[in-house]
């Protein structure tokens, strides 16, 4: 129930604030022209592509890189979208306000999660209604879709987590916001150094974000790959929990 | 007296920002009382306060709430506890009718309830004409009064209440004052921080004296009608004079 309350106070919150209207339409737009790009270097290709054995289709070619453009987007759009849920309310004083609530510092933390995830949900379906609105005239390869679909779903939770955990750990927006995108890139590209040395396969490897999405836009989906985004997901929001609890012994 | 109070601080410390904002606090308000507090700047009132509310920990000392620990279950403020801190924390972005549903939905009310309580309380603090508008926009006096009804929406036991009249005219402080009797009546304790000698003996039964962190004078008013024996006290307390 209190879980469910903070949801909706936070969902309410976002929808009232045009930045995250600005950011949506801004990203809804950008991803728009990308797909129409891809349609039509897709619609150039297909007499070539109708030659070959075993050609990409309209999933490979059109659908995932979209996504994948989503994800791209998210880097930037989601730790702006997250800066303020804990550092904006500390900021402005209602962090002990919500505190004296008596509501457990866990519960807060999921309820303002659950709040930017519905939020980003309607962007992965309004992404996804691009290719889907030509389904009845392409041959989607729904399997590979569905995986992809929930790599980029998967890859937005674990940001979103990211973007809370460093919304908790300030009192300053811009530096959530700064914060969530530093985490965010060192674990997008973690084992470059490892790769340049020729390593492969090793626990920077496992490490790596993109090691475990790529698996599920190939349409491949694998326990490891699910375990690492549940345990993305669940340390960030662990330390957020932990970082709330703490301030009450603190402050 | 311990068994039926509503409220049971003993031996509670606080350390803030390396000093003791808190030291060794103890006192006890029972059901319909009115407790003033009152110090200096500086003196603990505010982190009494944050404490009572369970917006803060104490680091000693123990805090029962109709004799169950506070400090070990802070949930427990939820329904029990309205707090209204001072400069009235509100979200910009919401309207007055989405704070107090908001605050009523997190307080444990279902939204048929929050409702009903939120019609309740913008129509006793007379706040029907502000109810659509942003938090945001609103004057300080207007925003005090929508953090007294944010910390009033679940009608709760225990009310503390942190510079209250901050920005209000006097009608509205006449007002506030007559609500303050009114949720005593009722059997709600009141805590009420504040700087202004005169709204403690307006309406308090009790005065607590807060000074460097200690509790330095807990006594009754109602031989006190007109304040004259509690600013002697406040005045010595303050500037060094007792040694209480």
């Amino acid at each position: 129930m209190s879980i469910r309350a903070v949801t909706r106070l936070e969902l309410r919150r976002l929808l009232v604030r045009p930045m995250a209207w600005a950011l949506a339409a801004l990203a809804i737009a950008w991803l728009a022209w990308t797909y129409v790009l891809s349609l039509g270097n897709f619609l150039n290709v297909q007499v070539k592509l109708a030659a070959l054995a075993d050609a990409p289709g309209f999933t490979d070619l059109v659908s995932v890189p979209l996504l994948a453009e989503l994800i791209k987007l998210a880097f930037l759009v989601v730790p702006l979208l997250t800066m303020s849920l804990l550092a904006g309310e500390r900021r402005a004083g209602t962090l002990p306000l919500l505190a004296s609530t008596g509501i457990a510092p866990w519960k807060l933390i999921v309820g303002k999660y659950l709040a930017v995830l519905a939020w980003l949900a309607v962007w992965l379906i309004a992404t996804l209604a691009m290719p889907l609105v030509l389904a009845g005239s392409t041959s989607p390869d729904w399997g590979k879709l569905a995986a992809a679909t929930l790599g980029t779903a998967l890859t937005l939770a674990t940001l979103a987590a990211i973007g809370i955990a460093c919304s908790a750990a300030t009192g300053y927006p811009a530096i959530a916001a700064a914060l969530a995108l530093i985490v965010t890139l060192l674990l997008w590209t973690v084992d470059r150094g490892a790769q340049a040395a020729g390593v492969s396969g090793g626990f920077l490897e496992w490490l790596t974000m993109s090691t475990h999405l790529q698996n599920l836009l190939r349409g491949l989906v694998t326990s490891p790959d699910l375990i690492w985004f549940a345990l993305a997901i669940a340390l960030p929001l662990i330390l957020a929990a932990r970082r709330l609890s703490a301030d009450r012994e603190r402050h | 007296m311990t068994a039926t109070s509503l409220l049971n601080i003993s031996g509670v410390s606080r350390q803030r920002a390396g000093r003791a904002a808190v030291s060794d606090l103890s006192l006890i308000l029972n059901r319909g009382q009115v407790l003033g507090l009152l110090g200096v700047n500086g003196a603990g009132k505010s982190t009494t306060l944050a404490m009572l509310a369970g917006a803060l920990r104490p680091d000693r000392g123990s805090i029962l709430l109709d004799g169950q620990d506070f400090v070990a279950s802070p949930e427990l403020a939820r329904q029990t506890i309205g707090w209204l801190p001072e400069a009235a924390p509100l979200w910009p972005e919401l309207s007055v009718d989405e704070h107090l549903m908001g605050f009523a939905t997190l307080r444990g009310m279902t939204r048929r309830d929050a409702r009903r309580a939120t019609d309740a309380i913008v129509e006793r603090l007379q706040l029907g004409e502000l109810r659509r508008r942003l938090a945001g926009v609103l004057s300080q006096g207007q925003r005090q009064r929508l953090g007294l009804a944010c910390a009033l929406v679940h009608d709760p036991a225990l009310l503390i209440l942190d510079e209250p009249a901050n920005a209000l005219d006097p009608v509205q402080v006449g007002e506030l004052r007559k609500l303050v009797r009114e949720r005593a009546a009722a059997g709600c304790g009141v805590i009420l921080s504040t700087h202004v000698l005169g709204e403690v003996t307006a309406v308090c039964d009790r005065v607590a004296i807060l000074h460097e962190g200690r509790l330095r004078h807990d006594a009754a008013l109602r031989d006190d009608a007109d304040g004259h024996i509690l600013e002697s006290t406040f005045f010595a307390i303050a500037t060094g004079a007792s040694a209480a």
